[in-house]
């Protein structure tokens, strides 16, 4: 496998999560975005103070001048977030960090996303805000988890993929998230009857089709692959982006072209040529499930399965590390482990291929993490182990 | 009205009665959302035509949680998408007038004007009623 240098070579070389229960976080959102970052830059052996560029997405509030005071920030040379509502521009971040390390605009970038209950409001109706307009709310729909259900019913009943695949993908996520000390199901697994008779929230999705919400904060520092060498972890290598919508996909009133999609195909398909790999050669998925479904439709998009051998790939066997043909979500993703806007994902693409997962995939080189699925913009990256 | 700019026709028209969608004057393409240039062939110029309210569901979800959404609708209620018959098949949204009722993707319904209220404020809405009811198609 021949791997070309994506903007020259950039790699994650230190990753940081600070996770609480929903309105509990010890601190504003501010102070644990802030320890988030020092606990990346403690992960990478490397000074917070420099960090010279900061990306996020989501419409985070945390502006980076203001992180500089506590960072000891020297110079501020990078402040940027990606365009776009939900989790749809998590890949797209390291996209920019990478391009702006790249072209030499910036040496040491933090990746970010941090939401607090008590600063930014519930994650969904915070993720809503973006979208609202009163063409949506005369329809009733206030929460992104209508907006999706929208969508997975007309894959379900009209293309005809069955529901029980969702069940499985779930099951993988606690059946990793109950071996992940860090994940909020620790010790639980997935309890099938909870989840089969779970409470409605928007047909077809019941309570256990929906992520978490957490507060909390993660960062991921990134530098040039050359650079970051010299560094305490062994690098993990960015390499490729892609990020954007195609013409018939976008904020279109539900007039989406491949409506029961997750958005994904033209970007995969980009990330496919950038890269030269295919999804053969992936060895873990992070994949960002904010409902069940938008996973199972992310699969599809990136060409792992289709509707008509779906059942075949999405069994729960071969979802789970280590023997799983594609592991998925091995922390336990949004459903289990936890949920930052996704930034746990990310996280883990780096901890899995460093050999660091609480649920380990051997000889892992290559993870690719499925940003934020059905949103007008989507993203996904594909990382690689320094042994590539 | 909060519409997304280049829609104020539309929301007027409901306030009068009735849908109107655009249609680009040079090439006659259904644009929606509304926009303020055919981003197919460049022209500034729009007509606003009255649709027949008549299509078919495309989507949709039963929602049982309550998201705060308009007071009216009262969960369990069915929110829709609905593929009109003409207008090349432009999608509306809106709400079913039948919030129990059994939903599937194919079926018929017609829609109506009625308002809501958010944030204080009454904002027209769809409401589509299903024109057979027994009917399961897709």
């Amino acid at each position: 496998m021949s791997i070309s240098k994506f903007c020259g070579g950039v790699a994650a070389a230190g990753v940081g999560l600070c996770q609480y229960k929903r309105g509990q976080a010890p601190m504003p959102e501010q102070g644990v975005l802030i320890k988030a970052i020092t606990e990346a830059c403690e992960d990478a052996g490397f000074n917070p103070a420099d960090i010279d560029g900061f990306v996020s997405y989501g419409d985070d509030n945390n502006e980076p001048v203001r992180l500089m005071p506590d960072l000891g920030t020297k110079e501020l040379r990078l402040n940027s977030q990606v365009w776009g509502g939900g989790g749809g521009g998590i890949a797209a971040a390291f996209g920019i960090a990478a391009a702006a390390i790249g072209s030499g605009q910036a040496d040491a970038v933090v990746v970010f996303r941090a939401l607090v209950q008590d600063n930014s409001g519930r994650m969904s109706a915070a993720v809503m805000r973006h979208h609202l307009n009163d063409h949506i709310i005369s329809a009733g729909i206030l929460a992104p988890a209508q907006i999706c259900a929208l969508r997975a019913q007309r894959m379900f009943e009209y293309y005809g993929v069955p529901q029980s695949v969702t069940e499985e993908l779930v099951k993988a996520s606690y059946y990793h998230g109950s071996r992940n000390p860090d994940a909020m199901s620790y010790g639980k697994e997935l309890d099938l009857d909870a989840y089969r008779n779970g409470r409605w929230i928007s047909e077809p999705f019941r309570l256990f089709d929906c992520s978490r919400e957490n507060d909390g904060a993660g960062a991921i520092l990134l530098v040039s692959a050359e650079r970051a060498k010299d560094l305490r972890k062994p690098p993990v290598h960015l390499l490729g982006v892609a990020n954007g919508a195609q013409k018939g996909w976008g904020d279109l009133l539900e007039n989406d072209i491949h409506y029961a999609s997750a958005g994904f195909q033209p970007i995969a398909k980009r990330l496919w040529q950038q890269t030269g790999l295919s999804p053969k050669d992936v060895d873990v998925v992070q994949l960002y499930e904010n409902f069940s479904a938008q996973g199972i439709a992310s699969l599809i998009d990136h060409g792992f399965c289709n509707y008509e051998n779906v059942t075949d790939v999405i069994k729960f066997e071969n979802l789970i590390a280590p023997c799983g043909n594609l592991p998925v979500n091995t922390s336990g993703g949004n459903f289990a482990q936890g949920f930052i806007h996704g930034f746990g994902t990310a996280v883990e693409s780096v901890r899995v291929l460093r050999g660091e997962s609480a649920n380990p995939v051997p000889n892992a080189k290559v993870c690719l993490l499925a940003g934020g699925p059905g949103a007008p913009t989507v993203s996904s990256a594909l990382f690689g182990s320094s042994s590539l | 009205m909060k519409g997304l700019g280049a829609d104020k026709p539309y929301w007027d028209s409901l306030l009068e009665g009735k849908v109107r969608l655009q249609q680009c004057a040079k090439c006659s393409k259904w644009n929606w959302p509304a926009v303020y240039r055919c981003g197919d062939c460049g022209s500034w110029d729009h007509t606003w035509t009255e649709i027949e309210t008549k299509g078919k569901i495309y989507s949709w979800t039963r929602c049982w949680y309550d998201f705060g959404v308009p007071k009216e609708y009262v969960a369990p209620f069915v929110s829709v998408v609905v593929e009109l018959n003409n207008a090349a098949k432009t999608r509306l949204l809106g709400t079913l007038n039948q919030g129990d009722a059994e939903v599937h993707i194919g079926d018929p319904v017609e829609g109506h004007i009625e308002f809501c209220t958010f944030d204080n404020e009454k904002i027209p809405a769809l409401r589509w009623t299903r024109t057979t009811a027994q009917e399961k198609s897709s």
